[in-house]
Formats: C-alpha cells, structure tokens, sequence
C-alpha cells in the first residue's frame, strides 16, 4: 500500500479516536495498528492496559516464531509486570527472556522481595479489617473488604482467589449497582482466566439490574458477550453481540478489548456467518459499527468487498492480515475456521445466481487453481451447500434443479416401504408384549 | 429317481426351467431317504442356476457336493469356474472357462445356449454402460475377436473408428407403455374413499 | 402312567395317541424326552415309522423324530427339507401365522444349504406369533438365509426384528443379530445409526453396544470414508470377527465403501476422468476405476456412461420418469399394501381396547398417573 495513501486514512482515524474519548498515548499513532505489515508491538501493546496487555504480549512472544519481535514483547511484558505486583509472573518472564536482555531485565531479586513482603503485610491487614468487619456485621464494609481481597489476589495474580474474594461480595451487595460492579469483577477475572460459562452467567446476571447499567457498562457486557460466543465457537451470535456494541465504549474497557478488537471481531464473525442481506442491514449500514471500522480499514474494506462481490480482493484483505490475527489472544484458536467459512460463503455466493459457471473464470475470481477449486466445490457440493454439478471434463460448474415430480415420486414410494416395514415390525412387537402379559397374568393366577 | 421333468425341460431347450426342477427333484429324493450322490447330475443343476443368473445358488451348490464327487467329475469343477468368473465379475473370463473344457453331450447344448445369452446380456451392458470402447475390449467382452466384435457392433448399430480402433456406441430408446386403463381411475376412488374413512 | 419305553412302535402309539390338545401335547412333550435314548439307539429304524404319521395331525411327535434322526444326530439335513414344509404349511391356519416349525425349516435349509428353498418361507408377511422363541429363531435363521442370498433388504428387517423385539434380559442371539445388522446396514446402506429406536428393550439399549465395540468401531471408521482407516480398523480386530464368523460380511463392507465412494461423486460430478476416480477413491489404476464403476452400472447402483476414448465417466440422472405402467402399477400395488396394513392395525387397536386384560392394567396405571385424564378408550393410531 503507497505511503500517501495510508496517511490520508490515518488523519480520519485520529479524528475518531479523539471523538471516542481517546487517550493521548494513541495519538501518536500513524497507521492502523491491525493491518497487513508486521506487527508494531508496541503500538498494538499501547491499546491495552493491565493484565490483558501482558497477556497479549505474552501470546505474541510464545506464537510469533520470530526472535527480535519476542524478545521485543517480553520486553514490554518485563517492564509492565514490573509497574504491577504480581511477582510470579515476573520469575516466569525473566525465564523466558533468558538473559538475552542484558542485565536490566534480569532478576530483580530485591525488588520481587519487597513486593512480597508489602503483599504480606497488606494481606494481614485486609484479614483483620475484614474480621472486623464481619463480628460487626457492617454489610457495606464487608462487601468492600471481599472487593479489597478480590483486588489484591487480583494484582498479585491468584486468579481463582480473586474470582471468589469478587464472587462473595454479592451476599452483602445493598444496591444494584453494587451488584453490576460485582459482576464485571467476576466477568473481569472469568475472561482472565478463560472460564467463558461464568462470563456468560455474570452478564446475565448484570442484565438484570436494567436501572443501574449506564451506557459504558452495557457496552462492557456486549463485548464481553461476544468473546463468550467466539469462544463457543457461536460465531453468529458473537457477530451481533460486537455490532451491539456501543460508541461509548471507547477506551473504557482496554483491561479486556479495545475498539479495534471490536471491529475485527465482529467483522469477521459477520463475515463468517451472516448472509447478505444481513451484512447490509447489521454492518454496512450499521452507523455505530462503522466508527469501529474505521479503525481497521483492511477489515472495512474486506467486508465492502465481499458485499459487492469482489470476493478475490476480499480474500486478499483477510490473508494479509491473518499472520497478525494469529498472533491474538482471543482470536487465535478461530481464525482457520472463520477464514474458512468466509471463503466457502464466496464460493457459494459466487455460484449462486449462475445456471452454469466458467470454472476458469471462477479461479480466476477467487485467485486460485483449476484443480484447487475443483476439490472446494466438490466439498460444498458433497456437503450440500451447493446445488450443482461439476463437469470436470469441460471445466463447468452446472446449477442443478431437484425434479420435483421425480423427487416427490421416489419420496413417496420410500416412505410406503417404510411404513410397511415399520408397521409389520409394531405388529409383531405388540404380539410379543401381548404373549408376555399373557404369560405374567396366567403365572399370577 | 425319475429325471424325466429335467429331460423333458432339457428336449424342450426350457433352460431357465432347469434349476428350480432339479432342486425340488433333489429335497424330493432326498426326503425319500434314497442316496443320490453318485448319480446326481450336479453339473446340469449348477448350470440350471447359472443360466438363470443366480450365483448365490450356484455358489452354495458348489459348497454342498462331496468332495471325491468333485474329484470323479471334472465337467462340475468345470462348470464351477464359470460360475467363479460370474461371481467375481470377471466378464472376459467366462467365455475363457466356456472355450477350455471339452464339455458332455449333455451340458454341451445348455453351456452353448448360456454361452449365447451370456453374450447377449454383455452387448447389453456395454449398451448400456459405454459411450466410446475400443475394439479390443468389445471383443473382450463379447467373447469374439476383434473382427468379428467390430461386425457384430457395427450390425447393431455402432460406428467404427478405424484409426483409433474405437466404436462408438449407439444407445438403444426403450418404449415404455404409458397409457392408463381405466380400472385405475376407480382403484384411484377407492383409495380416496380409504383416505377420507 | 406307565409306558412301555422301549419299542418304537409304543413311541408311534404314544405320538398318534397324545397329539389331540395342548394338556396331551404337553405330556408327549414329557415322554419325548424320556425317549431320547431309544431314538438315538433306534435311529436307523426312524424312516419308516415317519410314514405312519401325518404331520398335518401329529406334528410335534413327527417333528421330534425327524430331528433326533436328521438334526441332532446330524446326519444328512436335507433329509428333513421337504416334508418339514409340508408339515409346516399344513400347521399353518394362515400363511400369517408363525409356527414351531419355522425356524426348524429354516435351520435345515441353512444346514443342507437350500438357502433358494428356505426364501421360500421368508416372504410370507408374517403376523401371528405363539412363541416369542420361534419369533426370535426364525428372524435370526432367516436374517443369515437373506444374507446369503444377497437379499440385504430383508435381512435387516429381520435381524432388526430381533434385536429391537421385548426382552427382559439381553440373548446372545440379539446380540449376534445386531452385530450382523450392523454389518448388513453398512453393506446395503452405507450407513449405520448407533441409536436404537426407542421401543428397544432397555436390556438391549443398554448391552448391545458393550458386546459389540470392534463392530461399532468399524462403523466409525467406515464414516470417515477413508479406505486406510477402514482397513486398518479391519486388521486389528480380525481375530473377533473371524471367531464371529462375520469376517466374509467384514470383506463385503469393505468392498461397498468403495461403491459408497464412488456414489458420492456422482452427486458432485457430471463428469469425472477414470484417473481423477482411481484417485479420489484409492484405486490402483484407471482400468480398476472403469471395472468398478462397469459393475456399479451393471447392478443398477449408478447410472453412467464410459467414455473409453477421452477416459471420462459421465454421471447421469435416474431415468425413472415414473410415468410407465408398470411403475404405476407398483406404486398401486404400494397403496394397497399400505391400505391392507392400516386396516389390520386398526383392528388390532380395536381388539387391543376391548381387551379386558389390556383395559384393566392401562386402567390402573392412569389412575396412578393421572387422575383427571381417565378415558377408557386408548388413543387412536395415528396413520
């Protein structure tokens, strides 16, 4: 892609950004982050905050496969997880990173004391506050003191005790809204931990109190919808959840997802599984969804592709960026197959209004081989997601038209052997109970 | 044990007759506790079924004669091979096991007219199965050679590429009868009557 | 009583004496027993004293002779194939009813390997059932008589007749059944459901799979479609389906998952060269290809033409246009079938709700369950 070209996209995004309530570190931004080049970790890393960046940057070093960008990631990690208290993860990093750092990222053996032993203190004094809080029976500050633990489990990176310190708060909850906050906590550190059945629960259960969910919050509990339908592989339903999503997302929830992930998410979730009609109505003409797209034009620009049927340009979007969408935490373990049911739905769609199809043409469309498209037809065809025949001889695909009169003929002469056998078989089965109850009653007597 | 129904099917070139006499001849005497083994024209009764196409029998047949019978008379393992190229669909094959033995008097007459109708049913397959053969493999199939499977498709209808060496076929239309006899308009009553009680 | 038991001519006096009602058939039962020793001793005497008997009166006596001379002592069973039809058909009140004798016959016809004279009995529709023993013999004898005349269709309906009829503890003949069902249902359908419909006896719904794993294994690998699976699935348990003496039916599936391959691409293709088909279907070469799919058309599998010169298989539709009179006559011959079905089903139904015993126990338990919702009638068949 030229240079010029790209700057003049860039100056819309910034606007954007800023329109989103966007932070200034994200400003000095001068490409989309998501795109088809090499990864910029650190910008990509900039988008998030907390433990979700060092996870991310985490993800990249293990799966990225090339050094300099590891060490690079494993840098960032470093110095993120030192800003934090969690120094478990600290030991694992410096492992990874080996000393190939140099000395500055090394093990700061004084510096993980000192935290440890201010983790000891501190955990003491929240026990004793809480005790405290529970012989006098002040509902409020027991909530606030369980909240205390979950948080401090939380930083010190005991997710399961951070997720039942959270959890056991609701008992004392006075309000809905501390309810609400409960659950994003709980929702926080499920996602965390990639336990998406109790994501999914505490969104419900968040849902329910409609009168404390400001506008912020509903849009948390969509994206976190949406990660739990991607995760069980319910693309459909992840689709609408991250068009859901409102604006006022911003950079409200970068903990978990930032406003890029939603386009990107969401796009290729739509993509994967709407029909056309749906990716007019529900993404194209979707205002909201639009400014999230703005922020990833190559999935924008897929998408527009695809809906006007330019599906080669489409597929050619998508394989630029999949090496980048390997290297996300969330959508990793999804992206062959989305990738996958994008393309067969081109193929299909592409097929679809012609009574015979040039197969030529057709590789031609969808940059590919003869032969390589031959064995995707068959597939689609052999699953029945194509109503057509291949002339393999002559390079032609033939729609093919089900003879009703035919179809209902052989139906009909099925279902009469069926019934045939069927009721002969419940004939004889009911001789059977009847000689069996015979013989039961004659025994009693 | 009176065969005269068998020599009568036999005179009368019934050859589709031939198994289904034979086999109700045999429970028969069989029923009368008279031993038949030795005399038994098993031979005969294989090429029975043979003829009428079910080697299902011919193959359970084979399994039921003795041993030292097999052994005594070879025109029944003869048979038999026949039967074993049937039953693996090795269609050049059975012209070859009718062409090698020198078959009895007897068998001779139903092994020709099988032989006859084999090739019948052959040319029919490859009317039906084949768009282009060559000759070679027409000749194959029909148990001629060359020249004579070339003639005999070329009777029938096929044209001949003399440089490929390949006929090409010419499909048969079958006529089927469509017209509707009117009892069937009131069977159709009938069962509307069903459906409606 | 006392009873001279060792002459055969008392045995013939015995069998002609108690063969008037079921108390006396019983006792003959009995003595029978006591006499197996004289029969087995005297066995070369037995023939004659079969033409003192008629079947059509003194069926048990005739038939349990027969068997000590031809069955048990197992001698020469198609000995024993004619006259036990005749006995069979003069047992009969209809061509409906099942006899004892049925799947003695057909045991005979499996021994003496008259398979073609044992189909014979097979088509009969058969509704009426004394004994749910013979019921049982008689679809499993014949289930293995279909199999060995290739008439895969009926086989499964009997062997599938057994292995869902009431039982209340699991037979080893369901069991064998249902591992030749599954075997049968691969061949002929290409296909095999693991669930059982859902009238099956709990004990079989839950046994048949335990004592079936290396079938049902087979039928995993036979979905992938992969030949080398399939194969391989065969080699490591070889030794079980020998000892089950289904190893032929094993090869069989083996063969129709090629068919079943090469069925699939005529949904797909309209055209196929026989080198693509050798590919696509693990053959050696395109002859083999050409063979397979010669054999297919022969037997009425597919419907297709060769094409020698350019080496394409070209795919074609069913001819069948359903307007010919001989089809319409089928499909009438199909509704009046239909027709006599739905009727012996109604009447079943109505015997069945005047059925006093039947009244008093669904009366019982919808009392039980549903105090409210108390008819007498049943509810009607749905058809």
């Amino acid at each position: 892609m030229e240079a010029e070209h790209e700057g003049s996209r860039t100056m819309i995004e910034e606007d954007e950004i800023l329109v989103n309530g966007g932070n200034d570190s994200e400003s000095r931004r001068h490409r989309p982050i998501i795109s088809g080049e090499q990864l910029d970790v650190e910008a990509y890393a900039a988008l998030y905050t907390g433990r979700t960046k060092i996870s991310r940057l985490l993800f990249i070093s293990e799966k990225c496969g090339v050094a300099t960008m590891q060490l690079e990631a494993l840098r960032m990690a470093y110095d993120e997880i030192k800003k934090g208290e969690n120094t478990q993860l600290f030991r694992e990093v410096v492992a990874k990173i080996d000393g190939r750092l140099g000395p500055n990222y090394g093990v700061d053996i004084a510096w993980a004391d000192a935290v440890d032993r201010r983790a000891e203190m501190r955990k003491e004094k929240l026990e004793n506050e809480l005790n405290a809080y529970r012989t006098n029976l002040i509902k409020e500050s027991i909530r606030m003191g369980y909240n205390d633990f979950g948080d401090f489990y939380y930083a010190h990176g005991h997710l399961g005790d951070a997720f039942k310190n959270y959890v056991r708060a609701r008992d004392y909850c006075t309000t809905s809204r501390h309810v609400v906050h409960m659950c994003l906590n709980a929702i926080l550190v499920s996602i965390e931990m990639g336990h998406f059945s109790h994501v999914a629960s505490y969104i419900s259960k968040a849902e329910q109190s409609q009168d404390a969910l400001d506008p912020v919050t509903i849009a948390k509990l969509r994206c976190a919808a949406g990660l739990a339908h991607l995760d069980s592989r319910k693309y459909k339903l992840a689709a609408r959840k991250f068009l859901e999503t409102g604006p006022e997302l911003g950079n409200n929830y970068n903990e978990v997802i930032s406003p890029q992930d939603i386009a990107t998410y969401g796009g290729l979730c739509a993509l994967a599984s709407f029909d056309r009609s749906e990716l007019k109505s529900k993404v194209i003409d979707n205002i909201n969804f639009r400014d999230f797209l703005e922020l990833v034009p190559e999935i924008r620009e897929a998408i527009n592709n695809f809906y006007t049927s330019h599906y080669a340009s489409c597929l050619e979007y998508l394989g630029n960026l999949k090496a980048n969408l390997l290297l996300d935490i969330h959508l990793h373990d999804h992206v062959e197959t989305l990738y996958e049911q994008i393309r067969n739905k081109a193929l299909i769609q592409y097929t679809h209004p012609f009574v015979s199809v040039d197969l030529h043409m057709m590789a031609n469309a969808f940059n590919t081989s003869v032969t390589g498209l031959e064995k995707e037809l068959a597939a689609l065809i052999t699953n029945d997601q194509i109503q057509a025949r291949i002339d393999s001889h002559n390079k032609i695909l033939y729609a093919r038209h089900a003879d009703q009169r035919n179809g209902t003929f052989q139906r009909v002469l099925q279902t009469g052997c069926e019934f045939d056998r069927e009721v002969r078989a419940m004939l004889l089965r009911a001789n059977l109970l009847k000689h069996d109850f015979n013989l039961k009653t004659a025994r009693r007597h | 044990m009176d065969f005269s129904p068998l020599t009568d099917a036999l005179a009368s070139k019934s050859y589709h007759r031939i198994a289904d006499i034979c086999d109700k001849l045999m429970l028969q005497v069989a029923y009368e506790g008279i031993s038949f083994r030795d005399e038994w024209p098993y031979a005969i009764h294989l090429l029975g079924h043979i003829y009428v196409d079910d080697i299902n029998s011919a193959r359970f047949m084979w399994k039921m004669i003795p041993f030292d019978v097999k052994e005594s008379k070879p025109e029944i393992s003869a048979v038999w091979k026949i039967g074993q190229r049937l039953w693996t669909k090795d269609y050049g094959g059975v012209h070859e096991a009718i062409r090698e033995f020198n078959w009895s008097p007897e068998c001779h007459t139903v092994v020709a007219a099988f032989s006859e109708l084999y090739t019948k049913r052959m040319f029919e397959l490859l009317v039906s199965a084949y768009s282009t053969i060559s000759i070679q493999d027409t000749s194959l199939f029909l148990g001629m050679s060359e020249d004579d499977a070339a003639n005999y498709a070329v009777q029938q209808g096929w044209t001949m590429d003399a440089a490929s060496r390949m006929l090409t076929v010419k499909k048969q239309v079958v006529a089927k009868e469509q017209k509707l006899d009117p009892s069937k308009l009131q069977r159709l009553t009938e069962y509307v009557f069903h459906l409606e009680h | 009583m006392n009873l001279n038991m060792n002459s055969v001519e008392s045995l013939v006096a015995q069998i002609q004496g108690l063969s008037g009602n079921i108390a006396e058939l019983s006792q003959l039962r009995t003595y029978l027993k006591h006499s197996d020793d004289l029969l087995r001793a005297e066995s070369p005497r037995l023939a004659p004293v079969l033409n003192e008997l008629d079947p059509s009166v003194h069926s048990l006596g005739y038939l349990y002779i027969l068997f000590k001379e031809h069955v048990l002592l197992l001698e020469d069973p198609i000995r024993g194939v004619a006259p036990l039809l005749t006995a069979l058909r003069k047992l009969q009140m209809s061509s409906e009813q099942l006899t004892t004798l049925h799947p003695e016959f057909l045991v005979l016809c499996l021994l003496s390997k008259c398979y073609k004279t044992g189909l014979s009995i097979l088509e009969d529709d058969i509704f009426e059932v004394d004994q749910p023993r013979d019921l049982f013999l008689y679809c499993y004898y014949g289930g293995l008589i279909c199999i060995g005349q290739k008439q895969f269709w009926k086989a499964l309906e009997l062997l599938h007749n057994v292995v869902t009829a009431p039982m209340s503890i699991i037979s080893a003949i369901a069991v064998e059944a249902y591992k030749k069902h599954i075997l049968v249902s691969l061949i002929h359908l290409g296909q095999f459901s693991t669930s059982l419909p859902k009238y099956t006896s709990s004990a079989a719904q839950r046994n048949l799979k335990n004592f079936s794993q290396p079938y049902l294994e087979l039928v995993n690998s036979y979905t992938t479609g992969k030949i080398s699976d399939l194969e391989a699935c065969v080699q490591s348990n070889q030794e079980k389906f020998e000892t089950d003496n289904n190893l032929g039916l094993v090869k069989q599936v083996v063969s129709s998952l090629y068919k079943r391959n090469i069925q699939r691409l005529t949904q797909t293709y309209l055209t196929l060269s026989l080198q693509d088909i050798a590919n696509s279907v693990h053959l050696n070469s395109p002859k083999e290809a050409e063979m397979h799919v010669l054999q297919m058309i022969q037997e009425g599998d597919i419907y297709a033409t060769i094409n020698q010169k350019d080496g394409m298989v070209r795919f074609l539709e069913d001819p069948e246009q359903y307007n010919s009179c001989e089809m319409i006559e089928h499909i009438d011959s199909s509704i009046q079938r239909i027709m006599m079905l739905s009727k012996k089903l109604t009447g079943m139904n109505e015997t069945m709700s005047c059925d006093p015993a039947y009244l008093g126990k669904a009366g019982r338990e919808r009392q039980r369950f549903d105090f409210d919702d108390f008819d007498t009638v049943p509810t009607k068949f749905n058809i």
